[in-house]
């Protein structure tokens, strides 16, 4: 079925992830659960925005670069011109995504392994640049400090301060909701399918009428946005800012829970980034034992699963003899030819 | 007079693939491009749709010069092809695939579609009515919910064929719609192409089936090692001298 | 500015890019067989300094006969990874880089483990300078330049004028055809891997008595190879090393003028610059 008629997908979907999102508060005010479930859900922005952006065949290794413009933009524009967070807030990540125009363009030049190697070395320049430039404005190899949380709203019964983990967590909810809605309202319409088309047949998609590299640079810029928004929320939670953060390393973290969720479905971030999560929470005591088990974790999903987690379901059905492929799911067992 | 190629060339680094071709295509009928191995045919459908860039000359399009366009503004205005090597959508479904190419002329509209305003919702119907006729005029509508990449070699011709109805391109460019089709499902393909031309479809098409060329095609242009030899109806084509003689060279070289 | 040290700026560069050229080389041949990009490529070049260690250091063995052993071990760890793992993911780049994320996490996590997290220093295994007017270079590095120049041409030779050589460039070119010619795939495969990843053990031995030896040591060298591949053309041998030789210059003359952080900018400027000028690299395929 076309992805506009399968929207009820996508609105039970959402809808899951609300139900799930105003739990956790009410399940728990411990601290750290509070605060582990906060990264959880701005890594949730963060991987299905790139996923985003992979499912037309763009494997962006600077997303999270446009994260750390935002993030250094909205610091500035606080702590040096005086704004509220509040005006930061929807202005940064713009910035972040008429960033992505130029980026995104030059990256379109060149496809497959290449585009990942570009968009590698994008992310590696900008990440020096932050760690050695404008050191006077950027904070250099210590970092910027002293970013002041989320200024106090004013709402009925008092204003709402954004000191508490809990008022961390309701803020980051909201903005992953919004976020969410327009990324999954995208999937399971027109959109959806002209990017899907694109990522299975560039040339095909283009002789129908589809203007390939409009399209693509729009899914750039917009997943360049969504990154932009986790990183105001960043830089105003942690309040302090260094390049590592804007890194090789989170950056393939964020692949890692993409495509072992499955990139193939808009689900498939979820399912990987909340697997991830509670891998990482369950490992947590062991150290360096956590990152072995966490490799060998990655290694094993990815050879027996090589459409991601995501598909395990339709797998299972399938050794029970049911169902045909659904739409979108490729064909089965790739991963383990002889 | 409904596409012109003016003295149209192509070369690759040293070799000349295609040396001042000049051909026109009438509305509502069918055009044949016929030629040895080798002729330059599937790079002149590769230039007429905007897949590779002219090295010289000019073609033009129901009056307006599209050598300059990309791909996707020739096929707004009109201009659809199928690949000789059939290439799908192969996770989509059938549907899906047909979805896809119906839905030139909806650029414009990301607030509209997050929205899902009236306007909209009535272009997303009609794109799916649209996708239903199509499959239905081939015989698909039944398969709507398989994966494109399961479908047997016919069904997956057809269904390029209907991608490319689906676009409501005025010409159609059919790169060998018969290769590979048994006598009797060429039979049927041949009815429907005449069916498309009595609808109002322009259609130029390359194939080697000579039968079904003389049998099919009201004018036929004959190309040889990127030059225009011959153009005229089937039947004095087939007399024609010079092309014989080109296929019988290709013959020879064959051995 | 006075001409020796320019030469030695660019010695003390070409020094050091002559080794990243064999984690290059080793990098793109596994590339250009199986269509992989080995994230965890630098943990080999780090079991090659480890084992150089170990054998050198720690075991007292001859400085050549642990620089042979270690080639040979690191390229059967090689050859095992590529059995059990990469085969699987021949030609599937997304899936293998992922893998591959997680085979560096379980060998460095490993490392740390079995070896410690301090780095260890190797002794140098010859000692004294050579002069050259005004240049100086240490009989180590000169040792390091030559051997490195050694096994290029070794590896040039062998893929150039060997059966299993010329099979292995085919399978590169077209694996499909190389199958109906009668190539054994799997055995380029394996072979590849391993050889790639021998180089970059190789390396590692080879550095492993100018810089420290630590778990970590392979994240450098990896982004140097990267660097090197894009600029040179991905897939290229030669392009590895002429890439190289740039890197090499760059970044030797530009430590006569710059701190070392802005150093380390000059390497993707030169990716960049490449990528919008030449995306396919200096002698890459189309």
């Amino acid at each position: 079925m076309p992805p506009e008629l399968r929207r009820v997908d996508g609105w039970i979907g959402f809808g899951l992830l609300l139900a799930a999102g105003v739990a956790v508060p009410l399940l728990t005010h411990d601290s750290y659960h509070l605060d582990v479930a906060t990264v959880t859900l701005r890594n949730l922005l963060l991987t299905m925005s790139l996923r985003y952006v992979m499912s037309t065949g763009q494997l962006n290794m600077a997303h999270v670069s446009f994260m750390g413009i935002a993030a250094y933009a909205s610091a500035l524009l606080v702590t040096r011109a005086g704004w509220s967070f509040w005006a930061a807030l929807p202005v940064a990540p713009l910035l972040a995504a008429l960033a992505a125009v130029p980026v995104g363009r030059v990256a379109l030049r060149v496809s497959g392994p290449y585009y990942f190697l570009i968009s590698f070395a994008f992310l590696e320049v900008l990440r020096l640049v932050f760690n050695n430039f404008f050191v006077d404005y950027l904070g250099g190899p210590s970092g910027l400090v002293e970013i002041p949380p989320a200024h106090p709203l004013p709402l009925t019964g008092g204003a709402v301060t954004f000191t508490s983990k809990l008022a961390q967590y309701w803020l980051m909810l909201v903005l992953f909701l919004a976020s969410a809605a327009v990324l999954i309202r995208l999937e399971f319409s027109r959109f959806g399918l002209v990017n899907g088309a694109i990522r299975q047949g560039e040339l095909l998609a283009e002789t129908l009428g589809v203007n390939v590299p409009r399209y693509k640079l729009g899914a750039f810029v917009l997943g360049a946005f969504f990154a932009g928004v986790a990183g105001v929320f960043f830089a105003h939670s942690q309040r302090v800012l260094h390049s590592s953060d804007f890194g090789l390393e989170p950056m393939v973290l964020l692949v890692a829970f993409t495509v072992m969720g499955g990139a193939g479905s808009v689900w498939g971030p979820v399912v990987g980034t909340l697997v991830l999560a509670v891998a990482s929470e369950l490992l947590r005591e062991l150290h360096h034992y956590e990152i072995l088990v966490y490799g060998l974790v990655l290694m094993v999903v990815m050879l027996f699963f090589p459409d991601g987690l995501v598909a395990l379901p339709g797998r299972v059905a399938r050794w029970f003899g049911r169902g045909r492929a659904k739409d979108g799911a490729s064909t089965l067992g790739a991963g383990l030819a002889p | 007079m409904l596409l012109e190629l003016r003295d149209v060339s192509k070369r690759f680094g040293g070799l000349q693939a295609v040396a001042a071709v000049s051909m026109t295509v009438t509305a509502g009928t069918i055009h044949g491009l016929i030629g040895p191995n080798g002729a330059g045919k599937s790079t002149v459908f590769n230039l007429i749709t905007g897949v590779l860039p002219l090295t010289s000359g000019e073609i033009r399009f129901k009056g307006e010069r599209i050598s300059t366009l990309r791909p996707s503004e020739i096929c707004r205005r009109g201009i659809a092809r199928t690949f000789q090597a059939t290439t799908l959508f192969r996770e989509f479904t059938v549907l899906d695939n047909v979805m896809a190419a119906s839905h030139l002329g909806a650029e414009r509209g990301f607030v509209r579609t997050l929205l899902a305003t009236a306007a909209y919702r009535v272009r997303e119907a009609a794109a799916l009515a649209r996708a239903r006729d199509v499959l239905g005029a081939v015989r698909l509508l039944d398969a709507a919910g398989l994966r494109a990449g399961a479908l047997p070699h016919r069904d997956q011709r057809a269904l390029s064929l209907a991608m490319v109805l689906a676009t409501g391109a005025d010409l159609v460019i059919l790169d060998e719609p018969l290769a590979g089709l048994t006598t009797q499902e060429s039979e049927d393909a041949m009815k429907a192409l005449r069916a498309l031309r009595a609808g109002g479809k322009t259609i130029l098409l390359v194939e080697h089936d000579m039968r079904a060329v003389m049998g099919l095609c009201d004018v036929v242009t004959v190309l040889d090692h990127g030059v225009r030899i011959a153009e005229g109806m089937p039947r004095d084509i087939q007399a024609n001298p010079a092309v014989i003689e080109a296929y019988l060279g290709a013959e020879d070289t064959r051995a | 500015m006075p001409i020796e040290l320019l030469v030695q700026a660019l010695l003390n560069g070409f020094g050091l890019a002559v080794v990243y050229v064999l984690v290059a080389l080793g990098l793109t041949l596994i590339f250009s067989i199986l269509e992989v990009i080995n994230f965890a490529h630098g943990e080999f070049y780090m079991l090659g300094g480890f084992a150089a260690y170990y054998l050198f250091a720690v075991g007292g063995l001859n400085y050549f006969a642990t620089l042979v052993l270690a080639v040979l071990l690191v390229g059967l760890a090689g050859v095992v990874a590529e059995r059990l793992v990469f085969r699987h993911l021949r030609g599937k780049t997304l899936n293998a880089f992922i893998v591959s994320l997680g085979l560096l996490w379980v060998l460095q996590a490993t490392a740390q483990l079995s070896f410690g997290v301090l780095d260890k220093s190797v002794p140098s295994a010859v000692s004294g300078i050579v002069r050259v007017g005004g240049v100086i270079v240490s009989r180590e590095r000169l040792l390091v330049i030559l051997t490195a120049v050694a096994l290029i041409t070794g590896l040039y030779l062998f893929l150039k004028f060997t059966r299993t050589g010329q099979a292995m460039r085919a399978v590169a070119q077209d694996a499909d055809a190389a199958a109906l010619q009668g190539v054994n795939i799997e055995l380029a495969s394996a072979l590849g891997f391993g050889i790639g990843c021998a180089l970059a053990g190789a390396a590692g031995a080879l550095l492993a008595p100018i810089f420290a030896v630590s778990p970590t040591m392979g994240a450098l060298p990896v982004v140097k190879a990267f660097i090197i591949i894009i600029v040179g053309g991905m897939g290229s041998l030669p392009g590895a090393v002429l890439g190289g030789l740039l890197l090499g210059a760059v970044e030797g003359v530009g430590t006569l003028f710059m701190s070392s952080a802005a150093v380390n900018i000059l390497g993707f400027l030169m990716v960049i610059a490449i990528l919008l000028l030449r995306p396919r690299g200096l002698l890459g395929a189309a």
